[in-house]
């Protein structure tokens, strides 16, 4: 019913709520323990080393899960960790922890430092990581001062200091909710916000003018239909994506398949860099390897991340659970195949994509495009062969007209065009233009491959500005689902890709 | 009302006496409460069950009790008042038990916690029973006479300009001396009755205001306003068709707003109606086509937010209809109060107004509506009870009883006057409380008797017995409800009525099933008679049980909140600090704001709008200091977990809260 309609939608509103929210905002509040707080304590923006600071009782713990560790670092000596988020045991950073049990900290309570790279990318992980542990939760303005001087643990002259600091500090606190709130998500946040304090003032008139005052017929009817509304556009706006944390943390594409696929040289080839290590020994890479990027002005964190296989090595083992969770919470897929390995009968391809997709449905599931690597390597005219089936038999590959005909709209692909820089190490350059309306297969065989051609674009190759970014678009081709939700389009210079 | 007080008391005994005299050496009291309203008659009689020697010096003794405005007392949010003045020892709520005429609970389809106790009062029974408990209350006298002025001491050399006040000056020039005065005044202090365009002073309708007093307020720094509240026109009873109109009736049984009464004293069958009726768009254009006439609305200035006139709701909100409740005066009164038709059009137009409203249109007006200013009798007894509780308290050199925002919706009021001012008359309303939840009209006593009879000595031996009773029975209770416990299956077999279901794995306690709207304590006593039945047999304790399980989830997480408002209300800040002197980064916008409102704590800075978190800050260092010149008194405070205490002797009343007064 309508009460936990309400709480819901004040807890996707939380960093919204006004005062007029705050007795709503204690029905989350766990009873009996005070909370444990935590706030980034050096300045905002980017910086050499930032503090992340928590107070409270359960700042051991919070200390334990970010470490991965059991065992608290010696009070007060600092110590070299590496910080991980507990829910996806991803590395954000390694830093120095200090542990301050109370009563001897600042506050007075059991106290934890995290000094991290000054990034606003670790800076944002790590507070995310703290905000998601039970019985944490953000710091209001001047609140660790104020527990440490309740707690009797600041002397006079450190009260007078520290009034300046705090000053400096909401007065960049505010700056920065100014520029969250700026924009159509502010205005948006900031009409949620209104509705919700219109019907909290319903509510209360309906509460405190009964009988005697004549409120209007149905205020209570009003509300509930005005907060169920409001919870279908919260919850609604909640599931477009995270757009706005993409937009804070960067699009997440993690580059994903089998070993020896070429992963590590797709990875360099788009950040233009060494990044990973090539090699033509399979299992070359074993952990998760990021590099940020730039495309069209969309913040993306590529990853590459170990080939998956099943193997006895530990630290393969382990490469490859990592590269599964990553998989899961990635934002974009890229499932890159060897063309000389895949067998072109359509349910065995299938199965080898999808054995390297995340698992779920492909609604549910992060949009992903597909990189057929080494396509160079298909021995040409070999028609009667596996891969040639795939290909068409002959010169050319059919998968992609046979994937634009599936849909039954508009042209195939374009040709990738150029091979890409040098140091790809199979560049597929050869890879012939597609053909249109040769010998498909019947529509019903490869239900999952759907959605609208994207086109990656290497960075730095000459045509990276913004509007070749989006992608010419073929005739007659409207835009999936991804692209109305606002993803770019890519373009990839040598490399065939669909999305799936 | 305010509350004046000495900084020191002469240790030396006072000479006792229980006449005041204006001959020879001027007569001493410990505490001198001016003024005999609701809020005068709750100071004095407060500050006399505290212990002290108390006199009251009234215009007339005859109008104490007098109810000036409508007449009735509670609703929602003051009869919360009105349930914790009584869990104090106070008067209203009992006098109030022996003298309506129509018992109603408002905001009954709702949830307890926003109950409204209410009842019509015969004001002539009000005003006899009011008259007999002054009267007759030990340690209190009551002296007819007007008073003119405030004695003050000179100032301290280390205070300068801040006066002592030492007692009273009398209309005949005798001075009366006082450990502490209590301004009770209300609309008295230089009062004006508006109607129509004609103005003239009065403490009430034919009253005489008091002038001189309001002077010497004004040299002592104090900002002297002026509030509005409106009152309708009364209405011959037997000069109005009630046929045509709709019926209401009270409440069958009543339910008493005194935690002592176990029954009022109306029989339920003997209550008389309330009815109701509209107004229409001929009222409007009336109204409409005389604003050339009206002195209160050219004026525009303060309206009464909260009890607007019939005038302003049509402006505000026009082509509406508006309720009107024809209210009793009294069991054989002919007078009945229009509630919802405060005027103050000249009274022929209101007569016209009336006319044209159905049922009415024959009615006699028996006198015109008219504005003065005040707070509602329950807001103004709240805030008596507490100044004669602190001026007893102060007189025998303990520290001051106050409640916090946490405990009561008087804390709530208070703390809301003081520190936020007013500039229009105040009305309680729950949802000004943040507590809502906790602080409830069924468990005022538990929250507050137990505290009046332990630190302040303002509560009867005898109701003290009861609540801690009522106190220890709950709990013992709520323990055996929790302790109870059953899987969902077993409860839906013994308790069939309650929709349990029964995909529920973990266990639930009796007080778990308690929450159910369909379950009562009868219906689990009669599923479980051992150990249950004895807690059932009581009905008044059955009900409060009902309740707490209701509220019990909400309250235990409200608990955090409430210690962190503790936590903030324990840093006080000294009374006289000069916010303009102070060596802090504050800048001037905050040390206005902080001079204007004075907040006694660092709590109550935070409910200042405007106050950064950085001045909270720096103001701390100030709590600091003075928390180390006042530990030892600290020290001498026990049994509760936060030093609720004012350690400086604060006066509560402040600046503020004579605005809102007078």
């Amino acid at each position: 019913m309508w009460p936990g309609t309400w709480r819901k939608l004040l807890a996707a509103l939380n960093p919204v709520s006004g005062a007029a929210l705050r007795a709503v905002k204690w029905l989350h509040c766990p009873a009996g323990k005070r909370d444990t707080i935590f706030a980034l304590s050096s300045g905002h923006g980017k910086c050499g080393v930032a503090v992340v600071r928590t107070s409270g009782p359960a700042s051991g713990a919070a200390l334990r899960s970010l470490t991965g560790q059991q065992e608290l670092p010696r009070p007060r000596a600092v110590a070299l960790r590496r910080i991980h988020d507990p829910s996806s045991a991803e590395t954000l950073d390694r830093g120095l922890v200090i542990w301050f049990p109370g009563p001897h900290s600042f506050t007075g309570e059991d106290c934890s430092e995290l000094h991290v790279h000054g990034g606003p990318a670790v800076v944002g992980g790590v507070l995310q990581a703290l905000g998601r542990l039970p019985g944490l939760r953000p710091a209001d303005p001047g609140e660790f001062t104020k527990r440490a001087f309740q707690n009797g643990k600041l002397g006079l002259t450190e009260v007078e200091g520290l009034g300046d600091l705090i000053h400096a500090e909401t007065e960049a606190q505010r700056r920065q909710a100014l520029r969250q709130m700026e924009g159509e998500l502010g205005q948006l946040y900031q009409r949620w916000s209104e509705e919700l304090t219109k019907a909290l003032a319903h509510v209360e008139a309906f509460i405190d003018f009964s009988e005697d005052d004549n409120l209007e017929e149905g205020v209570l009817a009003q509300v509930d239909a005005a907060v169920r509304t409001l919870e279908e556009e919260v919850s609604g706006h909640l599931q477009d994506g995270r757009r706005g944390e993409r937009l804070r943390g960067g699009v997440h594409v993690v580059i994903a398949g089998p070993t020896n696929a070429g992963k590590s040289s797709l990875l360099n080839l788009l950040c233009q860099r060494p990044a990973a290590i090539v090699s033509p020994i399979a299992g070359t890479t074993r952990d998760v390897v990021e590099s940020a990027l730039n495309i069209g002005g969309y913040p993306v964190v590529l990853s590459d991340t170990a080939g998956l296989r099943e193997t006895q090595d530990v630290v393969e083992r382990e490469g490859v659970s990592r590269a599964r969770e990553r998989l899961q919470r990635a934002d974009v897929v890229l499932a890159v195949l060897a063309a000389v390995d895949v067998d072109p009968e359509p349910r065995r391809f299938a199965d080898a994509l999808r054995a390297v997709l995340p698992p779920g449905p492909p609604a549910q599931r992060a949009p992903c495009i597909l990189v057929l690597n080494k396509a160079d390597l298909l021995e040409e005219g070999r028609g009667g062969g596996p891969a040639g089936s795939l290909w068409g038999g002959g010169t050319a590959p059919h998968l992609p007209a046979l994937l634009q005909d599936r849909r039954g709209r508009g042209q195939p692909p374009e040709p990738a065009g150029d091979t890409a820089g040098a140091d790809v190490r199979r560049p597929s350059g050869r890879l012939p233009e597609p053909h249109a309306g040769t010998a498909s297969p019947p529509p019903h065989q490869l239900p999952w491959l759907a959605g609208p051609v994207p086109r990656l674009q290497v960075p730095g190759s000459g045509a990276g500005s913004r509007g070749a970014a989006a992608g010419p678009q073929a005739p007659g081709e409207d835009h999936g689902p991804s692209q109305r939700r606002g993803d770019p389009g890519y373009r990839l210079q040598g490399l065939l890709c669909w999305e799936v | 009302m305010f509350l004046l007080r000495r900084r020191a008391l002469p240790p030396a005994p006072l000479p006792w006496r229980r006449r005041a005299r204006s001959d020879g050496t001027a007569p001493r009291w410990d505490v001198v409460v001016i003024g005999g309203g609701h809020a005068g008659t709750e100071a004095a009689a407060a500050a006399a069950r505290s212990g002290v020697r108390t006199l009251l010096v009234t215009h007339k003794v005859d109008t104490i009790g007098q109810m000036s405005c409508n007449p009735s007392f509670g609703g929602i949010g003051k009869g919360h008042l009105m349930r914790e003045v009584d869990a104090l020892d106070g008067l209203c709520a009992r006098i109030c038990d022996q003298s309506g005429v129509h018992y109603k609970v408002l905001n009954r389809c709702k949830g307890p916690a926003v109950w409204g106790l209410r009842a019509q009062i015969d004001r002539k029974l009000y005003k006899e029973n009011m008259q007999k408990e002054i009267l007759n209350t030990p340690l209190l006298t009551v002296h007819e006479a007007s008073v003119e002025d405030l004695l003050l001491m000179e100032p301290e050399p280390d205070r300068p300009g801040k006066c002592q006040v030492s007692g009273v000056i009398l209309g005949d020039g005798s001075r009366v001396h006082a450990g502490s005065v209590i301004l009770t005044t209300g609309t008295f202090l230089r009062g004006v009755v508006f109607i129509g365009l004609k103005t003239h002073p009065a403490g009430r309708l034919g009253d005489q205001p008091s002038i001189g007093l309001a002077q010497t307020l004004e040299k002592l720094g104090f900002a002297v306003g002026r509030l509005k509240t409106g009152t309708p026109p009364r209405l011959a009873k037997d000069s109005i068709d009630f046929s045509v109109l709709e019926r209401h009736m009270a409440d069958n049984p009543p339910m008493p707003f005194s935690f002592l009464s176990e029954a009022v004293w109306i029989k339920p069958e003997d209550q008389l109606s309330c009815y109701r009726t509209l107004t229409n768009a001929k009222v409007e254009q009336i109204i409409h086509d005389s604003l050339h006439l009206n002195n209160h609305v050219r004026e525009t200035t303060r309206g009464p937010r909260y009890c607007p006139s019939l005038e302003s709701k049509v402006l505000r909100f026009p082509n509406r209809i508006h309720q009107l409740w024809l209210e009793p005066e009294g069991l054989d009164s002919n007078v009945i109060y229009p509630q919802g038709m405060s005027m103050t059009l000249p009274p022929e137009l209101q007569e016209q107004v009336i006319a044209c409203i159905h049922g009415l249109e024959k009615a006699k007006m028996v006198q015109p509506g008219q504005i003065n200013g005040t707070t509602g009798y329950e807001e103004a007894a709240a805030q008596g009870v507490i100044a004669g509780i602190n001026a007893g308290l102060r007189v025998g050199g303990k520290p001051p009883f106050i409640i916090s925002r946490t405990e009561g919706y008087i804390g709530v009021l208070i703390d809301d006057l003081t520190t936020l001012g007013t500039n229009e008359p105040y009305r309680m309303f729950t949802s000004r409380v943040e507590f809502r939840m906790s602080l409830r009209p069924d468990n005022a006593d538990s929250r507050l008797t137990l505290r009046g009879f332990e630190e302040a000595g303002c509560v009867s031996q005898q109701r003290y017995a009861q609540a801690s009773q009522m106190k220890a029975a709950i709990e013992e209770a709520i323990a055996v409800l929790k302790s109870l416990q059953f899987t969902a299956t077993k409860w839906s077999r013994l308790v069939p009525e309650a929709p349990i279901s029964t995909n529920r794995s973990s266990l639930a306690s009796a007080l778990d099933i308690l929450q159910y709207p369909e379950v009562t304590m009868e219906l689990l006593a009669r599923a479980i008679p051992e150990p249950l039945r004895k807690f059932a047999e009581c009905r008044e304790l059955a009900e409060r049980l009902k309740i707490e399980a209701v509220y019990e989830w909400h309250v235990a997480s409200q608990q955090q909140e409430i210690e962190e408002v503790r936590r903030d209300e324990a840093l006080q800040l000294p009374e006289d600090l000069d916010y303009f002197a102070i060596d802090a980064s504050l800048s001037q916008e905050v040390r206005e704001k902080l001079d204007s409102n004075r907040p006694q704590t660092i709590g109550a800075v935070s409910r200042i709008p405007g106050i950064t978190p950085a001045a909270i800050v720096n103001l701390l260092r100030f709590v600091k200091t003075n928390r180390q010149r006042t530990e030892h008194i600290e020290h001498s405070r026990t049994g509760r977990p936060l030093p609720e205490g004012n350690m400086l002797g604060k006066s509560k009343f402040q600046n503020s809260s004579l605005s809102c007064a007078s």
